[in-house]
């Protein structure tokens, strides 16, 4: 019975078989910490979101994000547009932010965001701390910021003094 | 005469401004903008607690954040009005427009033992170490929130932080631009405006001007004694302030603040006797902010100056019904000069090094000539994160102190000039913390402290000759030792999700040792010729004990609710006040009401908006003057319990313009909150404009 309950809001195309790793509240909250990189992104820049082709569900992943997305993410004085991107597609770069959808945040994001020297973000905590991807968010219960901060310098990617003694680095 | 030194504050500036310069080469980013990381982390965020910018539940301190929106709903006119609804927080009022604040079982008439902070400048009187509360050059509407953090904060502050900080931040001119009018009409012939507005050059630069004031009838003196009564004039306030932000580069911003202010008030003074002071004040902070390759680098000079004059009255019948002269004047000077350095190291630690040299300075009749402090400090914080759920914080700072004295010493007088200028004092202080986030939803907070309360100019070096303000003469003592607190805490916060709401609760303990009585109800001695004099003493310690426990909520509903309790018992162990007649105000055992409830519920929907606040409070004793004993004698009087509530309504015309109309005491006509005059109800009808 509460398997047939579950399979409900699947159908009606809502619940967890459609849900994103990030939440809307969790994308406001990336794009809020966005505005403490430096350089801050500014103008109109490409999100890549990257997912891994032989994965559905990551692929399922990365189109829900661009879903809740849509035309573009705030980001201080920058606006991303999503374009979903194959990790083997990675290489062309031509993006200022790379959010990596479920199972994607591998060695070729990591080899990729430290060559573009681009922002790797991701809902995978265990990804940031294994240093594939330099940070790491969710907004429930509270607001939980992680940054990996070798893969950050690794990256070449900086952030406002305030912005760092407020979240968790590693 | 008073003679401080301008040279140094000017060496100073010019050193830290080099070194300001030399590190802004390596800037790299944007400094402190509070609104941006509130909207991040989704709740208020605090510098004041280790100086280092923290969420409010992550602080190593007891601290709650009072927001505009809780300012606006409030309907209160001043900040003392605001504070009165806080936990753990006891106000009185000896007037429509005088109060005294006071935190933790521990208030008298001008309370020395708070720190409060206008935009990280320290606003206080140098003579009695007391807060000019109706002078604070800030309109309610420019606040974007106040900062309570209950206990000493002596190691971050200095002196004066030992019952608690009160911490107000106005909205940033570059980064939350605010433009509102203001205006209010009640009863008491209440009439108040006020307007800010703010201006931008661009991205990189903003000024913000307000200015405002009021004037009313304050209430009936009450059972006030004739000359007290007559002493008493109805107040007012003129204040104007600007505040001006400018980033240099991304990473460097100056900051200019300059305000006056132009006020009348009546008050009770030191002594326990009832007049009408009035100040003409003006400040000026000036410094820069960097981000830097060594983290970031504040630096920072003030300047606040008081002109105070005091009237009393002086033909009312009666042996010495005098407290001071009519044309009694006063000058209080403060120089500041502050330096830190905040970085963070590695992942896990975040430093902070600061050095401050300070100058308060007070030209005065009743020294006799002038005297200063010269206080030089240092002090050091390391916040460690030990584990992702748990933090470690300490801080340490050393204050040295020279006084100086330029005048001469009275006839008869106890102390020689020689013994004044030889003062020094040499004293630590620290804060401790523990924060572990045992859950996603529980807190635990584990804090230890030793604060130190510096004695005041008036209390090292006040000279006041028999028959001047009463049948005694009156002296400060210079050698006297500071007041050290010490404090240890327990706090446990849950977060309530079914309620959409968090507990809060806290248990605490404090020590006062080597508490300072002022000269006015000090130690009597009989001197030359007969003549009794009073003169300042370490009279004791006290302690105190006691708990707070409060919930907050608020639901998308539009309901919000808060409620709490807090209990501080204290007792005195001093050489005050033994048998009678009473001649100290310094009775903490029973000063401050041992019991206090507060609760609140509010309502928004659409357009309107409702608010009710309420607070009950248990007896307590107070002190007022025994006609024709000025100075010698205290009448104690015990104030009943009460219950004062508030409500207010208001309705948003249109989208910028909001009518409201507040009730304060709408329970009862009159309440006796002090041994003054009766607290009467008001009426007071604001309307707002935002642009």
């Amino acid at each position: 019975m509460r398997s047939l309950l579950a399979i409900v809001p699947a159908l009606l195309g809502g619940g967890p078989a459609d849900a994103a790793s990030l939440s809307a509240h969790d994308l406001q909250v990336l794009g809020r910490a966005l505005a403490f990189a430096q350089p801050a992104p500014s103008g109109t820049q490409t999100l890549a979101i990257a997912y891994d082709s032989g994965n559905p569900a990551s692929r399922g992943d990365a189109e829900a994000l661009a879903r809740l997305i849509g035309n573009g993410l705030r980001a201080g004085a920058a606006v991303l547009q999503p374009r979903l991107v194959d990790t083997a597609s990675l290489a062309a770069g031509g993006f200022a932010v790379v959010l990596a959808a479920e199972g994607a945040a591998g060695e070729p994001v990591q080899a990729a965001t430290r060559r573009e020297k681009v922002l790797c973000v991701t809902a995978d905590f265990a990804a940031v701390q294994a240093g594939s991807c330099v940070m790491a968010i969710r907004s429930e219960p509270r607001v939980e910021i992680l940054v990996n901060h070798a893969a950050a310098a690794a990256a070449g990617i900086e952030f406002a003094a305030a912005f760092r003694m407020m979240i968790r680095e590693i | 005469m008073m003679t401080p030194n301008p040279g140094f504050p000017v060496r100073l500036a010019l050193a830290a401004g080099v070194l300001a310069v030399a590190a802004g080469g390596r800037a790299a980013a944007q400094s402190i903008d509070y609104g941006a990381l509130e909207q991040l982390f989704g709740e208020p965020v605090t510098l004041s607690v280790t100086g280092k910018p923290q969420r409010a539940t992550d602080a190593p301190a007891n601290i709650d954040i009072i927001t505009q929106d809780d300012i606006r709903r409030s309907g209160a006119t001043d900040i003392p009005g605001v504070l009165q609804f806080v936990t753990g927080l006891d106000v009185r009022r000896s007037g429509l427009a005088g109060a005294d604040v006071g935190m933790r079982g521990y208030n008298q008439a001008d309370n020395p033992r708070l720190m409060v902070l206008v935009d990280g400048r320290q606003v206080y009187m140098v003579d009695y170490g007391r807060i000019p509360w109706a002078t604070l050059p800030v309109q309610l509407t420019e606040i974007r929130q106040i900062e309570v953090i209950r206990g000493p904060n002596s190691a971050l502050y200095g002196f004066n932080a030992v019952g608690g900080v009160i911490n107000i931040i106005t909205c940033d001119p570059l980064h939350e631009p605010v433009t509102v009018a203001s205006a209010d009409g009640g009863t008491q012939n209440y009439a108040a405006g006020s307007a800010v507005a703010t201006g931008r050059i661009g991205e990189t630069a903003g000024l913000r001007l307000s200015l405002g004031g009021f004037r009313a009838s304050d209430f009936p003196p009450g059972p006030l004694a004739e000359a007290d009564a007559l002493s008493r004039r109805n107040p007012y306030t003129g204040t104007l302030n600007a505040d001006g932000r400018w980033q240099i580069t991304p990473g460097i911003e100056a900051f200019l603040t300059a305000g006056a202010g132009d006020t009348r008030v009546p008050q009770i003074s030191p002594a326990g006797a009832y007049d009408t002071e009035s100040l003409h004040t003006n400040a000026v902070r000036v410094g820069l902010n960097a981000e830097s390759g060594i983290g970031l680098l504040s630096l920072s000079a003030y300047r606040n100056e008081a002109l105070v004059s005091v009237f009393a009255d002086t033909a009312s019948p009666g042996p010495m019904p005098v407290l001071a002269p009519s044309d009694f004047h006063e000058r209080q000077i403060i120089t500041v000069l502050q330096a830190s350095d905040l970085v963070k190291l590695g992942t896990d630690h975040t430093v902070r090094i600061a050095v401050e040299l300070r100058q308060n300075a007070d030209n005065s009749a009743l020294l006799s000539g002038s005297a200063s402090n010269l206080i030089y400090a240092a002090s050091l914080m390391w916040d460690w994160q030990m584990r992702p759920d748990l933090s470690v914080t300490n801080a340490l700072r050393l204050d040295y102190v020279q006084l100086d004295y330029h005048g001469t010493p009275l006839p008869g007088a106890p102390f020689t000039r020689a013994q004044f200028d030889a003062t020094t004092l040499s004293e630590p202080s620290f804060n401790s913390g523990v924060v572990w986030k045992a859950t996603g939803q529980d807190t635990l907070r584990l804090t230890a402290a030793r604060g130190v309360q510096l004695p005041t100019l008036m209390e090292q070096a006040l000279q006041v000759p028999f028959g001047q303000v009463g049948p005694a003469a009156f002296y400060g003592r210079p050698n006297l030792n500071p007041s050290v607190i010490w404090n240890v805490e327990l706090d446990y916060d849950r977060a309530l999700p079914a309620l959409d709401s968090t507990l809060r609760t806290a248990v605490f303990g404090q020590r006062i040792d080597d508490i300072i009585a002022w000269p006015f109800g000090g130690a009597l001695s009989i001197g030359p010729g007969g003549i009794p004099s009073f003169t300042s003493e370490n009279a004791g310690y006290s302690t105190a004990a006691g708990l707070e426990v409060g919930i907050k909520g608020h639901a998308e509903s539009g309901w919000r609710w808060n409620a709490s309790y807090s209990l501080a018992t204290t007792t005195d162990h001093t050489v005050l006040n033994q048998g009678s007649p009473v001649t100290s105000v310094v009775e903490y055992a029973h000063s401050a009401p041992r019991n206090v409830v507060i609760a609140g519920i509010g309502y928004s929907r659409g357009r309107w908006e409702a608010d009710l606040l309420a607070r009950w409070q248990s007896s307590y004793l107070d002190f007022r003057m025994a006609p024709g004993f000025a100075g010698l004698q205290l009448v104690p009087v015990t104030v009943q319990n009460y219950v004062t509530a508030n409500g207010r309504i208001a309705y948003r015309v249109m989208d910028n313009v909001t009518l409201a109309l507040t009730l304060q005491q709408f329970n009862q006509a009159r309440i006796a909150e002090t041994a003054g005059p009766l607290i009467e109800r008001r009426l007071i009808l604001n309307a707002t404009v935002r642009f």
